[in-house]
C-alpha cells in the first residue's frame, strides 16, 4: 500500500462533491425547509408550526397507520416467500441460475411499469387475477374496495421484491460449511431440527438485515401506489409517502411537505442506525 | 437404485417442479403485457390472454402517439449521462479506496455508506426547491447530476470490489517504468478493470431508466419527461380504451432493462449482495 497525503483525497473529491451537492444538503435544507410556511415561491419563518399541524393532522396519523399496515404485510409475505425459495435454491440445482434470472426479472422493472401491469391484472370484469381470485371475496371488484386495493400493492410489491430477499438470503445460506450439517447429520438431527438448531442461528443475522432494509423500502415505497391505487379508493391506501408527494405536488404545501419529509426521514435514520447495528455484529460473526 | 438415492431423486424432482412453476408465476405479468401489446386497437382488454387476431401495428402507433419517441429521447439522454458521471467519480473514489491508506478512511468509507442509506424519496421536495431556485428544472444537467449522485454510493463499493481483486504489482511495475500515479489509473488499472466499470456503467443506466419518481418531480414540461413519467401520463388517458397501446409503451420501457439484466446478471446479482450486505 502506498502512502500519500493529498492524492487519495483528490481522488475522492468528484464523488463527494455530488453526495454533498444533491445527497446531504438537500437533506439538511430540507430541515430549513420544514420551519417555514411556503406559499408562491414566498417563505416565511414560522418554527415549529408545520410539526405541530402534522402531529395533530388525522390525515397524518391515518397514513401512518396505513404504511406500518402496508409494511407489515409486505415484510412478513415477502420474507416468508423469499425464506422457502432460497432454502429450494440452496439445493444447488441444475438449473437453478434459469429459474433465478426468471424470478429475478420483476425486480428489474420499473415501479411504474409493474403498477401499470398490476392494474390491468385486476381490472373489473376483464382482469386475470381479478377473475381467478374475485369470486373467492364475493365477486367484488378488488381495486375498488380498501382492503382488496391495499392487498393488490401489498402483492405487487411482494412480486417485486421477493427475488433480491431471496439472493441475501442465499448468500446467508451458503456461508454456511457443508460439515456443519454432516456433524449434525451424524448426531442424527432431522431436517426441521436441523433448520431449526443448525440453519437459524447462522442466518439469523442476515435475516434481521434484510427485514430492516425492507421496513426502510416500504416507507419510502411509492411508484407501485401511484400506479395502482393513487391512494384510492376515496384516501384508503394514502400512505405516508402519497400524502407527502399530494401536499407538495398538489397542494403546493411545500414547508408542510418538507416537514412530512424529515419526519419520514428520521424513521428512515433509526431503522438505518439499526441496520449498521446489525451489519456490525453480522460482520463481527463473520470475522470470529 | 436404493430407496434412499429413488427418494433424493423425487424430492429433486418436486424441487424443480416448484421452482419452475413460481418462475413461470413471476414472469406472467411480463407476458400478459407483451401480449396485449399485440392485440388490435381497442381490443386491449378481454378475457383471454393470447390474442385470437394478432395486431403488430401498435408500436408504429406509438410511437405516433403524443411525444413518446421525445420521452425516449429523454429517458435516453438522462440515464446514459448519470450514469457516465457515476462511473467516472466512483472509479476514481473506488480506487483511492482500494490502494490507499489515508486519514480519515474508515470514517469517509462509512459516509458512503450513510449515502446509501438516505432516501431518496424524503429529498424530493428540497431537491425540487433547489432546482426551481436555480432555474434548473426540467434541464438535462439537472437529472443527469442527481442520477449521477444516486448512483456514486453503491458504484463506489462495486468498485472498490474490481479494484481490490486487481494485483497491486502492475501498478508497481508501471510506477517504476515512471508513470505517473493519475497516468497508471488511466493507462494500466482502468483498462484491466473495463468489464467491471462497463457493467457498473449499465447497471446505473438500467436504474436512472427506471427511475419514476425523480422525473416525476423535476421534470413536469411535456417536452422533458422521460418515458416512465410519460407511462404515468398514459395510464390516465389510455387505460379502459386503449390497453393494446399503454402495453405497448410498457413493453418498450421493460425491454432495455430485461435485456441488460439477462446479460449481466452475475454482476447484477453480485452487486446487490455486496451493496445491501457487505456494505
Amino acid at each position: 500500500m502506498r502512502q500519500s497525503r493529498v492524492y487519495p483525497y483528490l481522488l475522492l473529491a468528484p464523488a463527494f462533491f455530488l453526495m454533498f451537492a444533491v445527497t446531504l444538503y438537500p437533506t439538511l435544507y430540507s430541515l430549513y425547509l420544514s420551519l417555514n410556511k411556503i406559499e408562491k415561491g414566498r417563505m416565511t419563518f414560522i418554527g415549529l408550526k408545520n410539526f405541530q399541524t402534522i402531529l395533530g393532522s388525522s390525515d397524518f396519523w391515518e397514513s401512518l397507520r396505513l404504511t406500518l399496515i402496508f409494511g407489515f404485510f409486505y415484510i412478513t409475505l415477502t420474507l416468508a416467500f423469499a425464506f422457502v425459495m432460497a432454502l429450494l435454491f440452496n439445493r444447488g440445482l441444475r438449473f437453478g441460475g434459469i429459474y433465478m434470472t426468471l424470478i429475478f426479472i420483476p425486480w428489474v422493472l420499473s415501479d411504474i411499469v409493474s403498477g401499470v401491469v398490476w392494474r390491468w391484472m385486476f381490472y373489473r370484469d376483464y382482469g386475470v387475477l381479478q377473475n381467478l381470485i374475485g369470486p373467492l371475496f364475493g365477486d367484488k371488484t378488488l381495486i375498488n374496495t380498501p382492503a382488496g386495493a391495499m392487498g393488490i400493492v401489498v402483492a405487487a410489491s411482494t412480486w417485486r421484491a421477493m427475488a433480491y430477499v431471496m439472493l441475501l438470503l442465499l448468500a446467508g445460506l451458503q456461508t454456511i460449511p457443508r460439515d456443519v450439517y454432516e456433524a449434525g447429520a451424524i448426531d442424527g438431527s432431522t431436517g426441521w431440527q436441523a433448520f431449526w438448531h443448525l440453519t437459524w442461528p447462522l442466518i439469523r443475522p442476515v435475516t434481521l438485515v434484510v427485514i430492516v432494509l425492507l421496513s426502510i423500502e416500504s416507507i419510502n415505497a411509492i411508484g407501485m401506489f401511484l400506479a395502482i391505487t393513487e391512494g384510492g379508493p376515496g384516501r384508503s391506501t394514502e400512505v405516508l409517502s402519497l400524502h407527502m408527494w399530494r401536499e407538495a405536488l398538489q397542494f403546493f404545501h411545500f414547508g408542510y411537505g418538507a416537514a412530512l419529509a424529515v419526519v419520514m426521514f428520521f424513521i428512515n435514520l433509526v431503522l438505518g442506525v439499526v441496520y449498521l447495528r446489525f451489519m456490525q455484529t453480522e460482520s463481527s460473526l463473520g470475522a470470529a | 437404485m436404493t430407496i434412499a438415492g429413488k427418494r433424493i431423486k423425487v424430492q429433486g424432482l418436486v424441487i424443480n417442479l416448484v421452482l419452475l412453476t413460481t418462475s413461470l408465476i413471476f414472469i406472467f405479468p411480463v407476458f400478459y403485457a407483451v401480449m396485449t401489446s399485440f392485440r388490435e386497437p381497442g381490443y386491449g382488454l378481454t378475457r383471454e390472454i393470447i390474442p385470437k387476431v394478432w395486431f403488430f401495428g401498435n408500436y408504429e402507433r406509438l410511437f405516433h402517439y403524443g411525444r413518446f419517441p421525445r420521452y425516449v429521447l429523454n429517458s435516453t439522454i438522462n440515464a446514459l449521462g448519470g450514469s457516465l458521471l457515476t462511473c467516472l467519480t466512483a472509479s476514481l473514489a473506488g480506487y483511492s479506496f482500494a490502494r490507499f491508506r489515508f486519514r480519515g478512511r474508515g470514517f469517509l468509507m462509512a459516509f458512503v455508506l450513510a449515502m446509501m442509506m438516505l432516501p431518496a424519496l424524503t429529498n424530493l421536495i428540497p431537491l425540487y426547491k433547489l432546482a426551481s431556485d436555480l432555474k434548473l428544472l426540467n434541464t438535462y444537467p439537472l437529472m443527469i447530476t442527481i442520477f449521477g449522485a444516486y448512483g456514486v454510493p453503491l458504484s463506489i463499493w462495486i468498485m472498490k470490489g474490481f479494484f481490490d481483486s486487481i494485483p497491486v504489482s502492475l501498478e508497481e511495475a508501471a510506477a517504476i517504468d515512471g508513470a505517473t500515479p493519475l497516468g497508471t489509473f488511466f493507462r494500466v488499472v482502468l483498462p484491466i478493470s473495463a468489464p467491471g466499470l462497463l457493467a457498473t456503467f449499465l447497471i446505473n443506466f438500467v436504474f436512472n431508466w427506471n427511475n419514476f419518481i425523480m422525473p416525476l418531480f423535476m421534470l413536469t414540461r411535456s417536452e422533458m419527461k422521460m418515458a416512465t413519467v410519460g407511462l404515468f401520463d398514459f395510464q390516465h388517458a389510455l387505460e379502459g380504451n386503449q390497453d393494446e397501446l399503454l402495453a405497448a409503451a410498457c413493453v418498450v420501457i421493460m425491454t432495455p432493462a430485461i435485456v441488460l439484466f439477462i446479460a449481466l446478471r452475475k454482476y447484477f446479482l453480485q452487486g446487490m449482495v455486496e451493496g445491501a450486505v457487505k456494505g
